[in-house]
């Protein structure tokens, strides 16, 4: 007895029934890992989207932040009145607070006559705001004017550019008409609305960027004393500062309410989905049109095998047990194709794409109720299997 | 116990059947009464169109019996539920005139169907069962061979092991040798009736092949959707000059 037929003590014919048509389950499987890559990849954009959306936010030390209460997005953040970061300085269990500015500005691409648009932070140089790695240190030289660190993580082949800044060679380049010199390096990375960015003194960025002011910062970074809660904190600023120019959030706050402006108020999460729906309903089509073309074939033995005693339950479990081969034999290459177009992805647009575990199990959950789905439809011809007729 | 060996393994009585619905509907089987004793070996003759495949697949359990009383094994079939139609087809070893065999298994896969047909998990020793069957259909050395590698003759075999290797009670064959060569037909009906006497099984059997009549207890003739008469294959012979073995026949026929 096969190794299968003794776990499940009885015969696997959803398997044989399989493999006698090897064309056909290869094609099953096909159209089951289309189905997986198609939902990976619309999963993986859409959270590449709400990732890099908050890529930056969470950079930040900060507990609390002051914004626009319009704001939508780092591109789009508005401003707010300098004062109410002021009066928030004064309540009670706040240690410390600083303006940040964010703007986009034209660049000159190094080694290059393109223009193109970056993103600027502007932060007074001694303020220590960014967990990025190596800005704390690097950070103090901005109070000269006219200098920047650069971003390696931005889109494009910046890598020559990149090792003269490593080097030391602080090699310029022309930002909003001003001659910016690079004096170090960090790694943020592009996101859909931005290239790459820039970090700046304020001073540095009001230069690059005309419009902006001082007295309208697009960000209040506040810190809380130690043992003060963010959340009891933010309530008290709210309390002061109240009214239409400004919202205060405490940083987890603001991450999940950028995150969800696009989850839940812009098209792109209803996009996704619907793409991810496309890919689940092309799966379940293809596996129906396979497993109903199985069980056509099959009828007169499944009509024989009700005559012999089978009941119709026994029959059902045939195309289920398909259903499930499908699943795990068509998941499996489907992860390990997405896996490979996750990094070429990775490569082409500069921005985080991850396969993290729970999307795995997701996706998994995703097929198997696809197969699932697809395997009842299939099934409902097997009723029609008449053992009346065999003989 | 000895009531119940002593029940015939087939009882029916005032049997008629109709196909079809409205203006279509037509009569198939008239007010039939027959009866197989246990061990007993029967054939059912008639010319194509009387009804026999009918009363075989009423006797199955295959079809709903519209009127009459059909009792298999003790069992009224007659507005029987979802339950007892399994339970009565899983006492009955089908041969059907074609195999009917799965395409994608081995012979011994095949005979194995047979066995998980009970609705039981498979028990560890049901290989060294189907095998056992196989050699006595003389398939030994075919047991993992697929239908497409195996002869119409072999195939057949493969059929009856099947039928046979959950110990049915009774068995239900239709022109089981129609398929087959004249050789091949009298050697497979000849191990089914050697295999009926040894394990005392009724075999009820429609055919036309008149080379196996030599091998019935008892042959029933149909015509119409009626039962006309009730022979020995001694007073068939008169047409055949094989001869016969009655020395089992165990037959209480009633024929109206
Ligand atoms: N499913 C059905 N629907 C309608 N009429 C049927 C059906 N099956 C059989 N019949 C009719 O019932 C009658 C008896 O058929 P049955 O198959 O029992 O005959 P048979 O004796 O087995 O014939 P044969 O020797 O050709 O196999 C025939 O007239 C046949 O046309
Ligand atoms: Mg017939």
């Amino acid at each position: 007895m096969s190794f299968a037929a003794r776990i499940l003590g009885r015969t696997p014919l959803g398997w044989l029934q399989l493999v006698h048509h090897p064309m056909r389950f290869a094609m099953a499987l096909a159209g089951v890992s289309f189905a997986v890559i198609l939902v990976f990849m619309q999963l993986g954009f859409m959270n590449m989207l709400f990732d890099t959306t908050v890529m930056f936010h969470k950079q930040l030390k900060a507990d609390i932040v002051l914004v626009n209460p319009a704001a939508r997005n780092l591109i789009d953040i508005r401003t707010f009145p300098r004062r109410r970061l002021i009066q928030a300085l004064g309540v009670e269990g706040v240690a410390d607070g600083e303006a940040f500015y964010i703007g986009q500005v034209n660049w000159v691409k190094p080694g290059t006559s393109d223009r193109g648009i970056i993103l600027a932070f502007g932060v007074r140089g001694d303020f220590d705001v960014f967990h990025t790695p190596g800005v704390t240190a690097l950070q103090p030289g901005l109070s000269v004017p006219g200098t920047a660190l650069f971003d390696t993580g931005s889109r494009g082949d910046f890598r020559a550019f990149s090792k003269l800044i490593a080097d030391g060679a602080r090699p310029t380049t022309e930002v909003a008409g001003k001659t910016i010199q690079f004096d170090g390096i960090f790694r943020l990375g592009a996101s859909f609305g931005s290239e790459g960015s820039i970090i700046v003194s304020d001073q540095t960025f009001f230069a690059i960027s005309p419009k902006a002011l001082p007295t309208t910062p697009n960000l209040g970074i506040i810190r809380v004393e130690s043992g003060h809660d963010p959340e009891v904190v933010a309530q008290r600023i709210a309390a002061v500062v109240a009214g239409e120019d400004v919202k205060v959030m405490t940083m987890q706050q603001f991450i999940t309410t950028s995150r969800n402006f696009l989850s839940r108020e812009s098209p792109i999460a209803y996009i996704f989905s619907f793409g991810v729906m496309m890919g689940l309903v092309v799966g379940i089509i293809i596996v129906i049109q396979i497993l109903s073309t199985d069980v056509q074939d099959h009828l007169p033995e499944y009509a024989t095998f009700k005559a012999m005693g089978f009941t119709n339950r026994s029959l059902l479990s045939i195309v289920y047990e398909q259903s499930a081969i499908l699943t795990v034999f068509g998941f499996v290459p489907g992860l390990i194709a997405s896996l490979v177009c996750y990094e070429l992805v990775r490569g082409a647009v500069s921005m985080p794409i991850a396969m993290p575990l729970d999307r795995v199990f997701l996706v998994f959950g995703m097929t198997a109720v696809m197969c699932f789905i697809a395997g009842t439809i299939a099934l409902r011809r097997v009723s029609k299997a008449d053992p009346a007729e065999v003989f | 116990m000895l009531a119940q060996a002593s029940m015939p393994a087939i009882e029916i009585h005032g049997l008629s059947h109709w196909y079809g619905e409205g203006a279509l509907k037509k009569q198939v089987l008239f007010d039939i009464d027959l009866s197989v004793a246990r061990g007993e070996v029967v054939f059912l003759m008639g010319p194509s169109g009387c009804g026999k495949t009918t009363i075989l697949t009423l006797l199955g359990a295959l079809r709903s019996v519209q009127k009459g009383e059909v009792r298999v094994d003790g069992v009224e079939l007659f507005g029987a539920g979802e339950k007892q139609v399994v339970a009565c087809r899983r006492k009955i070893g089908f041969i059907f005139q074609n195999h009917n065999l799965h395409r994608s298994l081995t012979a011994l896969e095949n005979v194995r169907m047979g066995l998980e047909a009970q609705g039981k998990r498979l028990a560890v020793d049901a290989d060294a069962r189907c095998l056992a069957m196989l050699a006595i259909v003389g398939l030994a050395d075919h047991a993992h061979k697929r239908q497409d590698k195996l002869s119409g003759g072999q195939r057949q075999r493969v059929a009856i092991a099947r039928a046979l290797i959950a110990d049915p009670k009774i068995v239900l064959a239709d022109e089981p040798t129609a398929a087959l060569d004249s050789t091949t037909g009298y050697e497979v009906i000849a191990l089914i009736r050697r295999l009926a006497r040894e394990r005392g099984m009724s075999v009820l059997m429609v055919t036309h092949d008149n080379r196996i009549l030599s091998l019935a207890d008892r042959i029933v003739e149909m015509e119409d959707g009626q039962l006309i008469s009730a022979q020995t294959p001694a007073s068939h012979i008169g047409r055949s000059p094989a001869p016969a073995d009655n020395s089992l026949n165990t037959g209480e026929v009633t024929i109206s």
